[in-house]
């Protein structure tokens, strides 16, 4: 299979939306179309010839890829519901990125910016660098943000990280902002650095594993004391395979909080540390 | 043929397409997770009356279970997937959930899946929470020791049930020191159960009965009470007693696999320790597409 390399010519003067650029799109088009595709810049279309030099390489797996390199945060919409193939950013990336994808993969190796992996439905999102507000969260307007999947942040997240998440993995290796898993309905969050002010608010159901931190809770979530460490050693084994601050998870018994009471009451917050 | 001065006979076992599952039951410790098996699998000796037919296949250590504790391996088999479905749930629900500390999981990779906790999760009166962890669901119904941890669900696959050795012996001693030996052999195979108490059964069947109700009746071709009196006796005189060994196995393979394996510790001990033949059951080959020939088997290196 051929991998699509658009290396960026020079930072666009307004914002780029990318939501037609996935590698399936771009697998079907031969040299010629590719060059004419066009994107949204700012109210104009543009192709992506003016915007990126373009390369192809050979790949010996099946599946579609397209390598973007420079600096794309003015880049919005990369891979945008997207259903297969791999994209690869060296560098980094602008808002929703991965935002509403169902499979593939995509690495992005800077920072992100906001609405990463927002209401991702399946694949994976790893970010290397940093992710800003409302990743993993809804679109404005809608009642249900992740809903599947797996959402790796190397560095650290914004605000609203996981807002109204429903199911996946969402893993934060450095520290995330205020009202972390903030409506969280279900799925399973972890951070490894430290939180925000009011974590969990709001929190229906799930899991927020604080690996290193311990946080000020709302009086809205009540300890429990009972053996839980099946699922412990379950969950456990899943996030300390991605190492760093999650590496010795499986050693260790977390405190365990339920809540929020104020509403369904019955998420869970794991304090390990 | 003789192996050691055991007669094989030229027959073969005659065995049945079923439906099969297994589950890892894990507890605390080991005894617990035994518990909990030899609960789930009593009263599943035979389909014919008991609506499945189960065994422990195996104890799994620490590193061999997906919670880190030890467990068991249990088989359960069924004539068709629905039936197996229903015999989970309820062994499941009244032998595992109750059975302090465990927790259970699905020990097949593909198969078309069954409920597990799927229904059980209910026991929770709403107090139960879902975990998914990779692609598989998890329910957490909470009980007076903590929680219940079980597997959505468990996968079915096809597989193969009722391959069986007789032995024949001269007397009752012989006849248990040779399938003791046979099981024991037997135990070590993966993937199949000998369903049975001690997995030995001594009312072998035939199909049929004198009597209309019954689907099944006492296999009188090797009752040594009635080699004397009944024309079609498969007996000879030194014959007096008879034990079968019943298997059950995820794949034809391992079926021949647990056969092969009982046939070799029963030949080993040979002539003198007290059997004369090993024989199989069958129907005539008609209504089983599986048949296991003892004389090939004998014959092979495995």
């Amino acid at each position: 299979m051929i991998e699509i390399v658009l290396t960026l010519k020079a930072a666009p003067k307004l914002r780029v939306d990318m939501r037609d650029v996935t590698p399936a799109a771009l697998a079907a088009l031969n040299r010629d179309a590719l060059a004419q595709q066009t994107v949204w810049h700012g109210n104009q279309r543009v192709t992506l010839a003016d915007l990126f030099s373009i390369a192809l390489r050979e790949r010996k797996d099946d599946l579609p890829a397209l390598r973007l390199i420079g600096d794309l945060a003015r880049f919005d919409r990369i891979g945008w519901a997207m259903e297969s193939g791999r994209i690869e950013i060296d560098g980094s990336a602008g808002d929703y990125l991965g935002a509403l994808m169902v499979a593939g993969v995509i690495h992005c190796g800077g920072n992100a910016g906001m609405f990463a992996g927002c209401e991702m439905a399946g694949g994976a999102l790893h970010i290397d660098g940093n992710t800003g507000d409302f990743a993993a969260a809804t679109q404005p307007g809608s009642m249900d943000g992740m809903r599947g999947g797996e959402l790796i942040v190397r560095g650290n997240a914004g605000d609203r990280l996981g807002d109204r998440m429903r199911r996946g993995l969402l893993v934060v290796h450095g520290n995330a902002g205020d009202f972390t898993a903030s409506r969280l309905v279900a799925g399973t969050i972890a951070i490894g650095g430290s939180l925000g002010t009011h974590p969990a608010f709001g929190m229906r159901r799930g899991t927020l594993v604080l690996a290193q931190t311990r946080v000020e809770l709302a009086p809205t979530f009540v300890a429990t004391a009972h053996d839980f460490a099946v699922i412990w050693r379950l969950l456990a084994k899943q996030i300390a395979a991605l190492g760093g601050p999650f590496e010795s998870l499986v050693t260790k018994m977390p405190r365990r909080l339920t809540g929020d009471l104020a509403v369904d009451g019955k998420g869970e917050v794991l304090q390990v540390g | 043929m003789l192996v050691n001065g055991v007669a094989i006979d030229d027959t073969f076992a005659e065995a049945f397409p079923m439906k099969a599952t297994r589950l890892i039951i894990t507890a605390h410790d080991l005894t617990w997770a035994r518990h909990a098996a030899v609960s789930m699998t009593g009263f599943a000796t035979s389909v014919i009356a008991c609506g499945c037919e189960a065994g422990i296949e195996a104890e799994l250590g620490p590193d061999a279970t997906p919670d880190g504790r030890p467990g068991l391996a249990v088989l359960m088999f069924a004539v068709s997937g629905k039936e197996l479905a229903k015999q989970v749930e309820r062994r499941v629900g009244q032998c595992v959930l109750t059975c302090p500390t465990t927790a259970i999981f699905a020990g097949l990779d593909e198969g078309e899946p069954i409920a597990l906790g799927k229904n059980l999760r209910f026991f929770g009166d709403g107090w139960q929470i879902s975990k998914q962890i990779g692609n598989v669901r998890y329910w957490r119904v909470p009980v007076m020791d903590g929680e219940f941890v079980c597997q959505e669900t468990t996968p079915v696959v096809k597989a193969v049930g009722g391959g069986n050795l007789l032995l024949l012996a001269h007397d009752v001693e012989a006849a248990l020191g040779a399938a003791a030996a046979a099981v024991a052999a037997m135990q070590h195979v993966p993937n199949v159960i000998m369903p049975f108490p001690g997995g030995v059964v001594r009312s072998g069947s035939k199909v049929g009965s004198k009597y209309p109700a019954l689907p099944a009746s006492t296999n009188d071709a090797y009752c040594p009470s009635l080699s004397s009196v009944v024309a079609a006796s498969a007996l000879t005189p030194d014959v007096r007693a008879v034990l079968e060994i019943v298997i059950d196995g995820l794949t034809e393979a391992d079926v021949a696999a647990a056969m092969w394996a009982g046939i070799s510790a029963v030949t080993l001990r040979g002539v003198e320790a007290g059997v004369a033949r090993i024989s199989a059951g069958n129907y005539g080959g008609k209504l089983g597409p599986y048949h296991f020939h003892l004389r090939e088997l004998a014959g092979s290196e495995q």
